[in-house]
């Protein structure tokens, strides 16, 4: 067997402005971008049109050529053996869980008088995705209500989630994801945050990317920690004089 | 006909927490060692980077559920789900590839929780069959061997410490800072949580460039996080007498005639099966693994399992769920707090920690503040699923929020344990570990007090607007801390390990991860795991293979 240590670098990029559709078809990708624009939609910053989440989610239900980028972005890693028959696998689930939301979408479209999802209203297709989401739309986060709730597993997999939340992860990931995915075009779902993120992923291995310059630049310990003294920590203060 | 290997002195099964110390002492000592982890031996300067899709959606590290799943249920009588339950990393190096590195030391009061609290109704509470001062030697070791930076002295209620940390801690976040704010306002002893990563100047010569943010969860491509893959399994190498095998599963511990462990039987990445003859039989597989191999090694002499003639293999485990509180703060009177910053921890407090019957609970655990994480996955319990309102709280809170989590320490029960699924199969064709578990009262009491602690003190800090996330009515493992499935104590009826973590009916097979731990500790248990595998290490390399015994014998504990 090939080990994932192992696994070869396809030197495959993706462009951000491509219009080549390697799962979709033309009806589907206009359907899915309709949606994803209505999940992060534009205003006075870019949305999920503008940053070509859908050709970030195009490129991930193909296959598994897309799944993970090699660790400095110069490609994407070819899996092998049980671990590509296990992504092959999921991704055949996924793909009909989307040919499946795509039908129930313009269904849910006509049933509500528009010729398809992606031919409705912007209103409409709020509706539609209400609709299917199964609750109301969300309102804005108040700073004055309560809530409470309860603790679930770190990290954040599309297994096991219905049509709709998957789309909505998905276009997160596209919107915010590492542009060597083929979303968050020019950076721009970082820009609309403040995520300072890299350049490429390669300067993230090396040094070169750094998030040194938020960290707080002068400090003492004996003053954020009250009852401290250095002189029961000779090396508390190398960080500070090597600064 | 099984081939077979030319046997060893060592075999050791799981290079992560609990292997890699064992696997350094061990070779060092002279002995021939052998390592096997059923995963691969990934290569951090080539395989890690800063990446979210691929560490924190596309389970890069984690365990494939398809491949390697486990089984959850609440009860004896519930049906059993698959979920990926504390799943860490299956490969060289282990959990100490992507842990965020959290490694403060445990407490005096850890070792003698039974002793202090008596019988607590529904649980199974013990002392540790040793004390804090005897693994005291090996933290130090661990701390200037594998690397951890903190400030000595800065933990008012910390026991005995012999030596200060190698590494100076990162300067604080800004978030971070907001903390010590917080707290000092309400008096409460904060302080740089001690961490598995360096920083410029550190004692060890080692570098230190990883700035990046991104932290937990992922692999470093550099060293500056410590990690077994990077130390101590480099380390074993050079001294010759070590061999790693990589992405082979042992299925099987072989018992001889005699009742002793004869060695094991693997499965290698050709898909042959091999056997690999050893004086002594490590374990470290993790809590959840380590059980379940146990459960599987069934032989003429243990037909319930490995050394489970007590009956107590996979019971009494722990988890420590991972829980916590957000404090959202408003960005037009605030300079941002850049939560997606900092190498994770940026300050914590072991303030709650003691036992204060007055809060409705036993026992306590420590606290930290940490980052939210980058923007696709940032914590912010309650976001709007879509539209303007989520795209307007992305905008509003990635940079003005921050949490505060709490290691929760779960009350042993007998009823919460590991055994083998009846149905559901691995990628090896081999039963997977099935997991029963339910929080004991005291578990969700802890929960809450102390959640209602961290909004108290993101209040302080300033947060116009806290949101607690406290446990459910299950654990999700999502800690990725495991302990307690083969428990140490004096008595074998009621454990089945020693003080030297060795099978009381078993001579030479060891079980060094956290399985051994009888009480799941108030801190995460990844240094103890170390100083633990190391001091039992010393044991089988000073005392054991020299045909000798020894026994600890421990003073009586005064309860004041």
């Amino acid at each position: 067997m090939v080990s994932k240590a192992d696994w070869e670098i396809a030197p495959i990029r993706i462009d951000p402005d491509t219009t080549e559709k390697l799962f979709f078809t033309d009806h589907e990708w206009d359907t899915i971008e309709a949606a994803a624009a209505r999940i992060m939609p534009t205003d006075q910053d870019p949305g999920a049109r503008e940053a070509r989440v859908i050709v970030f989610i195009d490129r991930y239900l193909f296959g598994i050529a897309y799944l993970y980028a090699a660790a400095d972005g110069s490609g994407f890693l070819q899996l092998a053996d049980k671990d590509a028959h296990a992504a092959r696998a999921r991704n055949a689930n996924m793909q009909r869980l989307y040919r499946e939301g795509i039908h129930e979408l313009d269904k849910k479209a006509r049933e509500l008088r528009a010729p398809s999802f992606k031919e409705a209203s912007e209103q409409t297709q709020d509706e539609v995705l209400e609709q299917i989401s199964g609750v109301p739309k969300p309102i804005p986060v108040s700073l004055t209500s309560r809530e409470v709730y309860y603790s679930r597993l770190q990290g954040n997999t599309d297994e096991g989630k219905s049509f709709f939340d998957t789309l909505c992860l998905h276009v997160r990931q596209g919107f915010y994801g590492d542009p060597v995915y083929g979303g968050n075009k020019d950076q721009m779902g970082w820009k609309t945050v403040g995520f300072v993120g890299p350049k490429s992923l390669k300067d993230t291995m090396d040094g070169t990317y750094s998030t040194a310059e938020f960290f707080i630049q002068e400090y003492d310990w004996e003053d954020l920690v009250p009852g401290f003294k250095h002189s029961q920590d000779p090396t508390s203060k190398q960080e500070q004089d090597g600064q | 006909m099984k081939r077979k290997m030319d046997p060893v002195d060592v075999v050791i099964v799981g290079l992560g927490a609990g292997g890699g110390p064992a696997a350094k002492v061990l070779s060092e000592a002279g002995y021939k060692v052998v390592g096997f982890d059923k995963g691969p031996w990934l290569r951090p300067e080539e395989h890690y980077s800063g990446d979210e899709l691929k560490f924190q959606n596309r389970s890069y590290l984690w365990p494939d559920v398809n491949l390697m799943p486990r089984t959850v249920r609440s009860d004896a009588n519930s049906e059993a789900r698959i979920f990926n339950f504390s799943p860490v990393p299956s490969n060289v190096g282990g959990g100490t590839s992507h842990m965020a590195g959290w490694m403060p030391r445990p407490r005096v009061s850890d070792f003698i929780f039974h002793s202090l609290h008596g019988d607590l109704e529904g649980a199974s509470l013990a002392d540790w069959p040793y004390r804090y001062e005897h693994l005291e030697p090996y933290l130090t070791k661990v701390e200037w061997s594998y690397g951890i930076s903190g400030l000595a002295g800065a933990d008012k209620g910390e026991g005995f410490r012999s030596k200060a940390y190698p590494s100076a801690p990162l300067p604080p976040t800004r978030f971070g800072k907001k903390f010590y704010e917080g707290s000092n306002k309400l008096g409460i002893n904060s302080f740089p949580l001690p961490m598995s990563h360096l920083t410029e100047g550190n004692a060890l010569g080692r570098p230190a460039v990883n700035r990046t943010s991104f932290w937990n969860q992922y692999g470093d491509p550099t060293q500056t996080r410590s990690s077994v893959a990077t130390t101590y399994i480099p380390e074993a190498l050079a001294t010759g007498n070590f061999e790693v095998r990589a992405d082979s599963f042992v299925r099987e511990v072989k018992v001889g005639k005699d009742g002793k462990a004869t060695g094991v039987i693997y499965i290698d990445p050709s898909g042959a099966e091999i056997e690999q003859d050893a004086r002594v039989v490590i374990l470290a597989l993790g809590a959840i693994e380590s059980a379940r191999l146990m459960l599987l090694s069934s032989s003429n002499h243990f037909p319930d399992g490995l050394a489970n003639d007590s009956g107590l293999v996979g019971k009494n485990a722990t988890f420590h769920e991972y829980i916590f509180a957000v404090g959202l703060f408003d960005r037009d009177m605030e300079d941002p707090l850049n939560g997606w910053t900092g190498n994770y921890q940026s300050g914590g407090s072991t303030h709650f920690y003691e036992t204060d019957e007055s809060r409705g609970h036993i026992g306590g655990g420590i606290i930290a503040t940490t980052q939210i994480g980058q923007a696709i996955n940032a914590i912010m319990p309650g976001r709007p699923a879509w539209g303007q309102a989520m795209k307007d709280a992305d905008r509003d809170y990635f940079d003005y929020s921050m949490k505060i989590g709490f290691i929760l320490q779960d009350m042993p029960q007998e009823t919460n344990r590991v055994d083998l699924d009846p149905t559901v199969k691995d990628a090896w064709g081999m039963p997977v570990a099935r997991i029963t578990n339910k929080p004991h009262a005291n578990d969700i009491a802890m929960s809450k007090w102390q959640i209602d602690q961290n909004q108290e003190i993101l209040q302080a800090a300033g947060a116009k607007k806290t949101v607690p996330v406290y446990l459910g009515d299950e654990f999700t493992g999502n800690a990725c801390h495991q302990q307690g499935t083969v428990r140490m104590g004096t008595d074998p009826a009621k454990s089945v390990l020693n003080e030297w973590g060795q099978a009381h009916s078993v001579e030479n097979l060891f079980v060094l991860d956290g399985a051994g731990f009888p009480t799941a500790l108030g801190v995460n248990p990844t240094l103890t795991i170390m100083a633990h595998s190391w001091r039992c290490a010393d044991y089988i390399a000073n005392t054991y293979m020299k045909g000798r015994s020894e026994r600890l014998t421990l003073s009586p504990i005064k309860k004041s």
